[in-house]
Parts: structure tokens; sequence; C-alpha cells
């Protein structure tokens, strides 16, 4: 599933090209004022779907575990740092209180007690990865110690996401209910309503991608990746060579799970909003749909995959507002059966396509 | 005096003596005309002295000088004048030049009631309600006496127990004469009317039992505060024993729900391994068949599939709105298993032995159905009436039984005698039965397995089909109906074992009656939601495959 057609170096050529433009291109053109703020800001979030999706990837491109709940870390992310925002609105809300506007509407006087630590960036902080990282360990631990494994896990953290959205979305919760967070303004000082902060939000996006993409990289070329796709293809024969693969499956969830956190700490202050739709099981299939359209199992393609679906999704959803689900389900339909490794192996599938098509022609 | 040559052309009409007492001089012989029509269920009764309490009674003297009682209808006009109708026979009042006579409220005066004839009318009024001919609203119109405990109502209520032969109707009089009594001055007659209610189990004395009981504890009245403290402990135990049996019933009627939902899925991810998460839309199309069938029986539907209008004719049969969903069940079937047949010949037939690609393939395919659904028939939610039959309900011994809640029951116990016969008893399910332990040998015994594949998920989905058409009798119609049901139905499964219909069967009685039991427990739908999926996790901690395993030396 690795194969590329494109030899290694002009493969990492292009990669670090690409990375170079996100990067350092992107942003330096928004500040010349050539791209517009509202196209770096989408591309903002587009890379953090990418993230998303490299996180889903992770799991079910090379571990064989397809993970219906990693919608549900993003957001949980999101939550954590939402939760920090809210705090950081301070008095300039709609009610002019120091508690968070929904808070006020449904009654309370004061801040509960699991928010007041909030007020802190580096415990928030802490928090978007201990939250999803502890979740994920502990059903992790659950799931795998049964040996609950391929639909059945997706079922479960399918129905685990349901669970989670249906108690985010009631308002005794204390997270906003319904409408979620919103109407942020400040983010360690730095007013989220001007360009150049963005701009800084982009920028650490894009630094978080490439470093995820490299860590993930480093890591299934190690020994550990190893076992880790050997899980994949057999994993009662890796269990019978003597390897635990709970623990490596269940390191692996964690991982990935605090990956899509992290992502959805920085697509929060981008977007501006977060609410419990963002966590529901159709969410995290759409991911799946990105890593699937892009190709699992490589590394750019799910980056690729979450991109260029979304980029296109933002274009037809106002062009053709009704056709777009159609098309979209049918190619990922297409996709699924036909293209096993998406996009990114749709060259070396077409050589190999062609190569039969030769030899078929030159063999009587 | 004008009257008279009426009362001797025919009988007169209720409205006629009304008209007669309004003009009637002398008091006495006023009572005596409204007490006549006591035990009169004509409607137009208690209307008309409604009116005549309200003071919307008129006397509009015509040229010669006969008094005619009128009522006032319709709007006010700009001169604050109102059409007038004539009591004796609700037509309009013309006067002799032609026009219809208007009258300005203000301006005139009513006719006035004296207190002995008011309590005359009340009675006739009271004694109507009871007379009334529909022992439900005989019924309703008895418990409503109650409210207020007015001692003046007992002696309608004795006069009426005396003729009633209704056992329901008896318990009510029983009932409202001693919530009455409960205000009586009389000791005795309160103790014994919280004895009373107390037998009879009455829910609705318990806020006049917890008045009294509070009352004579500030009055230091010992006795009553005991009696009616009894008999408030008695209808408790009562409420919570109809409590617990309500839960029970709606418990197996969701399970039955979740049944009905999942039953399909057991079929095509229990047998075949395939998980089609597009289940919720095949439910969704036997939800939208049902829908289309109404009207096709009906009066015809015009629909606007991707911006074009289509319009389909109708049969305008009478009875339709209660007959259609009879031709609606095998319709729902047979479209949503036709559906099944073309699905599985495109896309599911490449992806045996590979569920997770069957799973995403078919969340594709879910989310193409789902626009299509959108597209013919638009966003919103759809009407699908309920047939008559299915809108009612019992009560017994106070537990409120629905009819639509008795029929999902029904028919979810239907639904599987015909999936266990198909599957056992027919050469299809022997051969769906023989394909699925062995795919090979059986190949190899001369069954076609592919189409043995095609039937199989078509038969799901046809089961999901009926699942749509049911749901659409209980909840609403629209492109995303099935949504809200997939994941229960593939937690049902999982919980069930991949592979059994009894299983099946089992979980989803089981997730319906602790769904509702926590429901009634925690006292929120959501936390109990939430509980019971908590609780499926860590119950597959516990059973991994699930309730009944199929037990299989090979390592997958």
């Amino acid at each position: 599933m690795n194969a590329s057609p494109l030899s290694a170096r002009i493969h990492n050529g292009i990669l670090a090209i690409s990375a170079f433009i996100i990067l350092v291109v992107f942003p330096t053109l928004n500040a010349m004022g050539i791209i517009e703020d509202f196209t770096l800001n989408l591309w903002g979030k587009y890379l953090c779907y990418g993230i998303l999706a490299v996180s889903i990837d992770l799991l079910w491109g090379y571990t064989g575990l397809l993970c219906l709940g990693q919608a549900l870390f993003f957001s949980l992310g999101g939550y954590m740092m939402g939760m920090h925002l809210m705090l950081m609105i301070g008095k300039l809300g709609q009610y002019k209180s120091a508690l968070p506007d929904f808070m006020v509407f449904l009654g309370h006087s004061t801040l509960p007690t699991f928010w007041v630590p909030f007020q802190s960036f580096p415990f928030a902080f802490s928090m978007i990865f201990l939250i999803p990282g502890l979740m994920a360990l502990v059903f992790g631990y659950l799931a795998f110690r049964s040996r609950i494994k391929g639909v059945y896990f997706s079922i479960l953290t399918q129905a685990l996401t349901y669970g989670a959205s249906l108690m985010f979305f009631r308002n005794d919760m204390l997270m906003g209910g319904n409408n979620g967070f919103t109407d942020f303004r400040t983010l360690l000082g730095a007013n989220l309503r001007i360009a150049s902060t963005q701009r800084l939000l982009y920028i650490s996006t894009a630094i978080l991608l490439i470093i995820v993409v490299m860590l993930c990289k480093w890591l299934t070329r190690s020994r550990f990746g190893l076992v880790q796709r050997a899980i994949r293809d057999s994993e009662n024969r890796v269990l019978f060579s003597g390897y635990s693969t709970a623990n490596f499956k269940l390191f692996i969830f964690v991982v990935s799970a605090v990956i899509a956190a992290l992502a959805g700490a920085l697509y929060v202050p981008q977007v501006g909003i977060i609410n419990p739709s963002e966590m529901t099981p159709e969410k995290s299939l759409e991911a799946v749909v990105w890593v699937a359209l892009g190709g699992r199992g490589s590394l750019v393609g799910p980056v690729l995959g979450a991109i260029s679906v979304n980029a296109l999704k933002s274009w037809a959803t106002r062009e053709y507002p009704d056709l777009w689900l159609l098309f979209l389900g049918t190619s990922f339909v297409l996709v699924v059966m036909f293209m096993p490794t998406g996009m990114i192996g749709l060259p070396s599938q077409l050589q190999a396509l062609a190569k039969r098509m030769k030899r078929k022609s030159t063999e009587p | 005096m004008w009257l008279i040559p009426l009362t001797h052309t025919h009988a007169a009409t209720p409205s006629e003596i009304i008209a007669s007492a309004i003009v009637e001089q002398s008091t006495s012989k006023q009572r005596d005309l409204v007490i006549s029509l006591k035990g009169n269920p004509a409607p137009e009764v208690v209307i008309l002295l409604e009116k005549w309490k309200a003071g919307e009674i008129f006397l509009y003297q015509d040229p010669e000088g006969n008094q005619i009682p009128v009522y006032l209808t319709g709007k006010a006009s700009g001169d604050g004048t109102l059409a007038t109708s004539r009591v004796s026979t609700g037509a309009a009042l013309i006067s002799p030049d032609g026009n219809p006579v208007r009258l300005d409220p203000s301006a005139e005066e009513f006719v006035d009631t004296s207190s002995g004839l008011r309590r005359a009318m009340k009675e006739v009024s009271d004694l109507a309600a009871f007379a009334n001919p529909d022992f439900k609203k005989r019924l309703r119109a008895i418990e409503d006496s109650a409210i207020g405990q007015n001692p003046e109502k007992i002696p309608s209520l004795e006069t009426l127990r005396s003729t009633e032969k209704n056992p329901l109707v008896l318990r009510a009089i029983d009932q409202a004469i001693a919530i009455i009594n409960l205000k009586s001055n009389d000791p005795k007659l309160r103790t014994e009317a919280c004895k009373k209610l107390g037998e009879l189990n009455s829910i609705a004395a318990m806020d006049p039992l917890k008045t009294l009981a509070a009352q004579s504890a500030k009055s230091s009245d010992r006795i009553t505060e005991k009696a009616a403290l009894g008999a408030m402990n008695r209808i408790e135990s009562h409420i919570s024993t109809i409590n617990i049996f309500g839960t029970l019933f709606r418990g197996l009627s969701l399970g039955s729900v979740l049944l009905v939902v999942a039953i399909g899925l057991a079929i095509t991810f229990g047998l075949m391994g395939i998980i089609n998460m597009a289940h919720g839309e095949f439910i969704a199309i036997g939800a939208y068949t049902t829908y289309l069938m109404q009207h096709f029986l009906g009066a015809g539907l015009d629909l606007s599939p991707f911006g074009k209008s289509l319009s389909i004719p109708g049969l305008h049969l009478a009875s339709a709105s209660n007959s259609y969903f009879v031709f609606a069940l095998p319709a729902s079937f047979l479209v949503a298993a036709l559906f099944g047949i073309l699905l599985e010949w495109s896309v599911i037939r490449f992806l045996y032995r590979r569920p997770l690609e069957s799973l995403l393939a078919t969340w594709g395919i879910s989310m193409v159905l789902q626009q299509l659904l959108r597209l013919i028939f638009g966003s919103n939610n759809v009407q699908v009436t309920s047939p008559n039959w299915l809108s009612g309900n019992w009560t017994i011994n106070d537990v409120l039984f629905g009819w639509n809640r008795v029929f999902v029951i029904a028919f979810a116990a239907i639904i599987i005698l015909m999936t266990w016969l198909v599957l056992n008893k027919t050469s299809l399910g022997l051969m769906i039965r023989a394909a699925m332990q062995n795919r090979n040998m059986a190949a190899c015994m001369g069954i076609r397995t592919e189409h043995v594949n095609t039937m199989t998920f078509a038969f799901g989905c046809g089961l999901a089909g009926l699942a749509g058409a049911f749901l659409s009798q209980i909840g609403n119609v629209g492109p995303s109906l099935g949504q809200n049901y997939i994941v229960d139905a593939f937690m049902t499964v999982v919980v069930g074992g991949v592979g059994n219909l009894m299983g099946t069967v089992i979980s989803a009685l089981g997730i319906g009656l602790a769904d509702q039991s926590l429901q009634q427990i925690l006292r929120n739908p959501v936390i109990g939601k939430i509980v019971v999926l908590a609780c499926i996790i860590l119950f597959l901690q516990w059973r991994p495959a699930g309730l009944f395993v199929a037990r299989s030396r090979s390592l997958d």
C-alpha cells in the first residue's frame, strides 16, 4: 500500500516544496495582501482537517482499526480550547458578566468548579492532551482487552461518539448545550478577530501538520510501525509471535486521539465556534471519506484528500448544492470499491493497468 | 300570544321551550319550563341556557308588539350592531320590511335571570352532560363535576347512579361523590369518603385528599387525617404499580420498535457480514413508499423531483385513509427489496469478505440515497396519517395501552415469526443457512451462492422497508428518518450476537426495557440513553461476541 510511482527522492522533494508553500508562501502572500484573509482562514481549516485525517490514517491505514470516534476526540480538543476561550471573553459578552453568556442565560451566578482552572492557558493546553487521551485510554483498554476488532470496533466507537454528542447536547452538562461555544475574543492576549492573529494561528496549524506528518512517518518506518502494519495484515500471527497486540493498538489509539484533539484545539479559534454537531458519527465518517479518497496507508494521501475534498466542497456546496452529496457519495463508493489506495495510489494503479494492457496486446 | 299556536301545531323543540321560558313572566313557570328540559340530551339546551345565563339573550319587539327572544351572531359592524338569530329556531330574524334585524348589545337590555332560575339551569346543564349517550363524554362530565367539590352536584349524580348501567361510569360517579364529600362538614361522611376513594384507587382524588389531610392536621382532626393519609398511601401504591406496568409496556413496545428496525440488519450483518450503513435509508424508502401508497389510493400527489413536476394520479378510494396501510406493508417490503437487489448487484457483491469496506461503501450509498430522497420528496417531513384503527387506546386499570404500541408489539412478533419461517422452513432459508455456514461447501453442493446472496440481502432490505412502513405510523417521515435508528439498530445486533435471530430478539427487548426503566428511574431520557450505551460497552467486555455466540473452530 505504500507503493509510490515516484522515486523516494522526488517524492520527498515534492513534500518539502508543498510544506514550504503551505508554511511560508501562503502566509507571506497573505501578509502582502495577495491572498485574502478569508482564503487563508479557510486553508487553516483545511489543514486542521488534514491533521485529523492523518490521525485517522494512522489508525485505519496503518493499523487496520476503523475508528468512527475521531470526530469525538477532535471536538473534545476543541471544547477544551473553547472553555479557555470562553473564559477569556471576560465581561465583554452580551450579559457583561464574567461568566460565559450561556451560563448567565441558564441562571448560574458562579462559575462551576470544573470550569475554574480553565482560566489558565497552560491548564487548558494540558487538558487538550489529557482528556481525549484518557478517554481513548479507557475506552481502548476496554475494547482491546476484550479483543473487540474490525467492524465491532467501528460500531462501538460510533456508539461512543453518539452517546457523547447526546451528552453535550444537554444544557445541564454546562458545556453550552446545542449552541456550544462561540463569540471568542482573545487567545493569550491576542485579538482573535484581526488578520495577524489568524495568520499566526494558520502558521501554527501548518507547523503542527508538518510535525504530525513527520512524527507519523518516523513512527511508521520504525520497528514499531512494522508491528503496526503486521497487526493490520494479520493480527493473529503477530499475537502468536509473542507481541501483545492489545498494547500496541492501545498506544496507537491514544496517540491518534491526541493528534485529533490538537487539530480540534487549533480548529476552534480559527472557525470561531464549536458545538456538539461536530462530534456526531457522521463527522467521523466524513473524515474517513477524505482519507479513503486521498489514499490510506500513506501519510500525504489523507492530507491531500482532506484539503481537496473540502476545497471542492466549499465550491460545490455554493455552485451545485443539490448535486454535491450525490457526487461525493458516488465517488466515495467508487473509490472504496475500485481504488483502495485512493488518489495518491492512482498513478501506480494506472501504471499497473497499462502494463497489463500492454502484455495482453503483445501476447497473442 | 304567538307562543300558543306553535305548541299546538307540533311538540315543542327544546329551543322553543327555552324561547317560551324567556318570555314567560312568572318566575316559577319559567323555572318549571327549564326544569322540564332536565335529561334532554339535545346539545342546544346547554348552549342556549349558557347564553341566557351569560346575558347574551335579548328581546326584540316586533311592530305587532310581540316579544321575540334573540341572540347575536357574527361580527359587529361599524355602528356596533350584530346580526340576530331567533332563540326558538336559530334562524336569522327578519323584520317585516325584509331586512335582517341588527341589534347593538350595549344599547339593549339583556334578559335577566333570578338565582332560583340559575340553579334550575345549572341542574339541567349538569344532567344534560351526564345524559350524553356517548359514555366517554359522560365519563368526562362526571369526572369534571368533582372539580370544585360543590355539594350541589350530588343530587344529580345520585339521580344518574340510579339509572346508569356502565360500570366505568358507575365507578366515576362513586369517585365524584366521594371527592365532593371530602369537603363535607360531617366528619363521618368525610372518613367514609376517604375510605371509598382508597378502595377505588382514585388518582384524581390525590390532590383533594392532600388538601384534606393538611386541613385536618391544622385543625387537629386526627380521625379524618388518618383516613385521608391511609387513602393516599393506598392510592400511591396503586400509582407506582401503574408506573411499573406502564414502563414495562413502553419498554416492550420500544424493544419491538428496535427489533423491527434491527431484524433486517441482523440478516445482512449477522448472516452475510455486510455492514449496511444504508439500512436506515432502506427504512426511509419503506416509509416513503407508505406515504406514496396513502396518496395513490387517495387523492393523488404532486411531486417535483429534480425541479421537474410529476403528478401521481390517485384512485380516490373512499376508505383509503383506513385501508392504505394494508397495501403499504407489502409494497414497502417489495420496493425496499428491489432497491436491495439493485444495491447488491451493483456494489455489495464486490465487497464480501471486506466488512470494513462494505461499511464505507454503504455509507456512501446512504449519502446518495438520502440526497435523492431529499431531491424527490423535499427536505421537510411529509405527513403520513395513521388509520383510525391505530389511533386509540385501551385503559385497563388506569394503565394506558396505545393501540399503535400494541400494534408494534404484534407487528414485531409477526415479523420475527415470518423471518424464522423463511429461514427454517423454506428451501431459500435452507440455502441461506448453508451458504452462511460454509460458502465454498455450499457452492460445491450446487447452491448458487451468488443468487442466494442477492436474495438474502434483498430480504434484509425488505425487512427494513417494513420497519419503515411501521415507523411512518409512530413518528415523522423525512429523508433522515433512518439515521435516528441506525446506531441503536447496530447496537441491538451486536449485543444479540451476530448470526442469531433469538439473540437479536432478546437484546432488542432487553435494551428497550432497560432504556424505559432507566428513563423512569433517572427521570431523564437522554441520561437514560447514555447509561444504556455505557452498559452495552461494559456488557461487551463480558461477552465480546454478544449474547449468543456462533461457535466455530476457525480463526478469523
